[in-house]
């Protein structure tokens, strides 16, 4: 394929005078958030708890790094709107099923409450 | 533009002009609806290996050291810094400084395949597989191995493209758009990643 | 303004030389839309003939079925249909006719060779994965014919392919080994081909559009398709890891969609730990976006066929796409209600319930728009704009029955039972079916230059609206008195009295299916005697009637780009050319509304 002039023009030329001092501080919040998920593997609690600020910390992380390393941030607004709000309902959208997980181990919807499933 | 052509500035720009409403060319745009796409493939993998390791009273926990996950986090972490100066360095017309971080950037990915591939080979020393494990559910092996492995894959896949862009970056075919088209795909594949370390390997330590 | 600044020339591809480059992998997304009709041609043809096969059997219990020994020696032994192989057939039947005909036809086909045109570009961003696209698929296509072929057959799980039986090998019966395996291989293969399409035309309709084309003044196709293609876009891509883990649990012995201690055929299977209801979670997920991925390329085909008909713009363009865009949202949120007895957790029984009631909201707005345009319109009545409205009648009919199975407590009743191979056969299937004929009827002046016989057209239209209704209103009758569906046989007492029902649905299946020769007869005389087509049969206004030829040169607009200045629907107006005005027209007009 033959490529692409960018005949828009509309390149924000702000995006490519990124300082390397940019890059680097998200780098290493990323570093540090990363790090912080190893350390929660090792705190004393419940595995639920675990996984809600694991996840939460992923989150963060993976929105650092789409706004600046994937330079969201210097797309148009829309266009963030676009992925974050697509991409997050569609994802949503995917989460109906974990009533049924948790009554793989107890059988019907109603018979006695979960014990031993989440918290090992 | 014409004289019928009454532009009446209600809407978004793309709503009333043939202009792109997010300004993003086609190639730019094309990678980012992949990493929604690929987003939901993850997306599925991940929520049937919590399904079942939620539905499961006995789910193992094979891990007993955090050192080379962590040291596979890390390298992947810091290719995506240097993938980031290769765009930069592109952008700003340095053209051997961008073919050398790119290329860094697929050497990093190559330590990470290769660093995966040394605990798979570990872990299936200890007995574990797609469909048997030692101790506990045998799905542990299955979804550990499929995601991993479908990770792995795109790990792999971005080395080959870093190369084969990289190289015809080099000769003047491909240009700094689509050397920052490949770190999009690149930092998804990183992003990605943030996600698996935690719920396939930290809520699974010994 | 940037002036000329709103083309993309991403693909710049020369004219194809060689004959394979024109016409076997080309990268023209005019050949390409061509080769997918083609498949799904074919597909249809196949799929048909399987139903007749079934219609058969049903009607007459285990008839003769001449020759058919010669299909399947051990399906059909001394040419009397097994069980199993009547739900083998079932199955290729839906399989082929959702994935490769409903889908590929209104969606891959009509929107690969008209999205490009009428948008004003040369082609798609990225010809060559465009040509990946239809290969891929094909491919997919051929994996799932060659199934009919290996070992004890096809699968015979169902279009569905509900988990365990179709987890656990051929311990579930005939094909439920390769055969899934192939089935999963070949819808694998079609969710990356569908992936790769709706990459291309996603950047197509945001990127391609020319000078003067915003986004409001895409026809209504380009709407259905584009929309069509951001839900594809995270639909295909649930239901390919959702197939490759069930490849896997079939070769690689994992065990993601078997519970533990299951024992089939009197065998305890070697597998533990999984879900049976996370397949169909999986399943539906894609499952229910695909429902609209193909319906909404029809909507937007039949509104393209029925405005320069009518003369006249229809009620509010915006609220129509407004409501497919409600449509593709609620479509993502309403999977479950294909689940309700399912054994899934009844309180998602009504969280998916309530927003399936809403989805009912833009249907019936859509249809409400339609109708109400017709209502005192003088409707030029042809093969294209019957079948535009045969689409009206067949989705209305099939969407009432919609309201009843929106609810858990009807559905556990009606479930099981032929009203839901009623309903989901009007509303999506035969409705999707009119679309693509209304598609092809208005289209095919462009696509090969010739008329199609107006004549014929109609035959085949009465033929086939008399016949869809005679063949499907029944089974809602057949549903409510207690029929079950996918028995091949109905041996109970009550079950007995249905019989002459299915007998006279056999009849009327028959000779619809037969009047499709007609069709098919239509097709291939008008390709090569039909009377040479005018440059704008239809007097319409949108982009594919501004190109300098039918079927359009290679770069569908022989070199020189169009620049639009109106609404793709200005009609019922005065100008220069009669009442109405092409959308590449520069003439200053009496605008009329939606006018961006």
């Amino acid at each position: 394929m033959v490529d692409a002039p960018d005949v828009h023009g509309t390149e924000p030329a702000a995006r490519y005078s990124d300082t390397i001092g940019k890059y680097v501080g998200v780098y290493v919040c990323l570093l540090i958030l990363a790090a912080l998920q190893f350390v929660i593997a090792f705190m004393g609690m419940d595995t639920t708890a675990k996984f809600a600020r694991m996840f939460f910390i992923a989150v963060a992380e993976a929105g650092l790094a789409l706004l600046f390393f994937m330079h969201l941030w210097a797309e148009k607004r829309g266009f963030l709107l676009f992925v974050v709000v697509f991409t997050g309902f569609v994802l949503l959208a995917m989460q109906y099923g974990w009533t049924d997980s948790d009554r793989m181990e107890v059988g019907a919807p109603y018979t006695q409450p979960k014990q031993g499933v989440v918290s090992q | 533009m014409s004289q019928a052509h009454v532009i009446v500035h209600e809407h978004p720009p793309g709503m009333t002009t043939g202009l792109p409403p997010f300004s993003v060319a086609a190639k730019k745009m094309a990678i980012w609806l992949f990493i929604i796409a690929d987003a939901a493939t993850f997306a599925a993998c991940l929520v049937v290996y919590g399904f079942l390791r939620n539905g499961s009273a006995s789910w193992p926990r094979p891990f007993h050291s955090i050192v080379n996950v962590a040291i596979m986090t890390f390298i992947l972490l810091t290719s995506s810094l240097t993938m980031l100066f290769g765009v930069r360095a592109a952008k700003v017309g340095d053209k051997a400084g961008a073919l050398r971080w790119t290329m860094i950037t697929a050497a990093g990915g190559v330590v990470f395949a290769l660093l995966h591939i040394r605990e798979w080979m570990g872990l299936i020393g200890e007995g574990m597989t797609l469909f048997h494990n030692p101790g506990g559910n045998p799905l542990f092996g299955a979804s550990f191995f499929s995601i991993t492995g479908l990770h792995l894959l795109h790990v792999t896949g971005g080395v080959v493209a870093l190369v084969a862009v990289g190289l015809r970056y080099k000769n003047g075919r491909y240009n700094a758009d689509d050397l920052e088209v490949t770190g999009l795909y690149w930092h998804f594949v990183d992003l990605v990643w943030m996600f698996v370390v935690p719920f396939v390997y930290l809520l699974n330590l010994a | 303004m940037h002036e000329m600044a709103s083309q993309a020339h991403v693909a710049h591809h020369g004219p194809p030389t060689s004959f394979i480059r024109k016409y076997i992998f080309s990268l023209d997304h005019k050949v390409i839309g061509k080769q997918y009709y083609g498949l799904a041609f074919i597909s249809v043809l196949i799929g048909m003939f399987l139903s007749w096969l079934m219609r058969v059997h049903l009607g007459w219990t285990n008839a003769k079925i001449p020759g058919l020994h010669l299909l399947s020696p051990s399906g059909a032994p001394g040419d009397v249909m097994t069980p199993e192989y009547y739900l083998q057939l079932m199955t290729m039947h839906a399989t082929l006719m959702v994935f490769f005909v409903l889908t590929t036809a209104p969606f891959a086909a009509f929107g690969n060779y008209f999205l490009p045109i009428q948008v004003g570009a040369e082609d798609m961003p990225f010809p060559h994965f465009n040509m990946m696209s239809f290969w891929v698929t094909f491919a997919g296509f051929l994996a799932l014919i060659a199934s009919f072929f290996v070992g004890d057959g096809p699968t015979l799980g169902g279009w569905t392919q509900y988990a365990p039986l179709s987890a656990v090998g051929s311990v579930a019966g005939p094909g439920e080994g390769m055969g899934v395996v192939l089935w999963a291989i070949s819808i694998g293969l079609f969710c990356v081909g569908q992936l790769l399409g709706a990459l291309n035309f996603i950047t197509t309709t945001l990127d391609m559009r020319t000078k003067g084309m915003s986004l409001w003044r895409m026809p209504m196709t380009v709407w259905g398709w584009f929309i069509t293609s951001v839900m594809g876009l995270t639909a295909f891509a649930v239901l390919m890891p959702a197939c490759i883990l069930l490849i896997l649990d079939h070769v690689a012995g994992t065990s993601f969609f078997v519970p533990s201690n299951l024992v089939i055929n009197d065998q305890l299977q070697p597998h533990s730990g999984g879900s049976t209801l996370l397949w169909q979670h999986l399943f539906w997920f894609f499952g229910h976006p695909e429902v609209y991925i193909a319906i909404v390329p029809g909507m937007g085909i039949v509104s393209h066929v029925l405005i320069p008909n009518l003369r006249r713009p229809l009620l509010s363009h915006r609220v129509l796409i407004y409501s497919f865009g409600a449509l593709a949202v609620l479509s993502y949120m309403v999977y479950g209600h294909h689940m309700f007895v399912s054994g899934m957790n009844p309180v998602s029984s009504i969280a998916f319930s309530f927003p399936t009631l809403i989805i009912t909201i833009p249907s019936t707005i859509i249809v409400l728009i339609w109708l109400a345009s017709l209502y005192g319109s003088r409707l030029r009545i042809n093969s294209a704009s019957l079948f535009a409205l045969g689409f009206i009648s067949m989705f209305i009919t099939g969407g009432v029955s919609g309201f009843f199975l929106a609810q858990p407590s009807l559905d556990i009743m009606l479930h099981a039972t032929y009203f839901v191979v009623g309903h989901f056969h009007m509303v999506m299937a035969v409705a999707a079916m009119f679309g693509i004929f209304a598609g092809t009827y208005f289209w095919f002046p462009k696509m090969f230059g010739r008329m199609m016989d107006e004549r014929l057209g109609k035959l085949h239209f009465w033929l086939t609206f008399v016949g869809a209704y005679a063949i499907f209103m029944p089974f809602h009758y057949l549903g409510l008195a207690g029929n079950i569906r996918r028995y091949q046989a109905f041996a109970p007492d009550y079950m007995q009295r249905f019989i002459p029902v299915h007998q006279f649905i056999t009849i009327a299946a028959l000779i619809t299916g037969a009047a499709q020769l007609i069709f098919v007869y239509n097709l291939v005389y008008s390709r090569y005697r039909g009377a040479p087509a005018p440059e704008n049969p239809w007097e319409a206004t949108s982009l594919e009637w501004s190109t300098p030829s039918s079927p359009p040169p290679f770069d569908n607009f022989g070199g020189q780009l169009p620049v639009v200045y109106h609404d793709p629907y200005q009609y019922g107006i005065e100008s220069s050319t009669g009442d109405y005005v092409m959308q590449t027209s520069p003439e200053q007009i009496k605008s009329v509304r939606d006018e961006a």
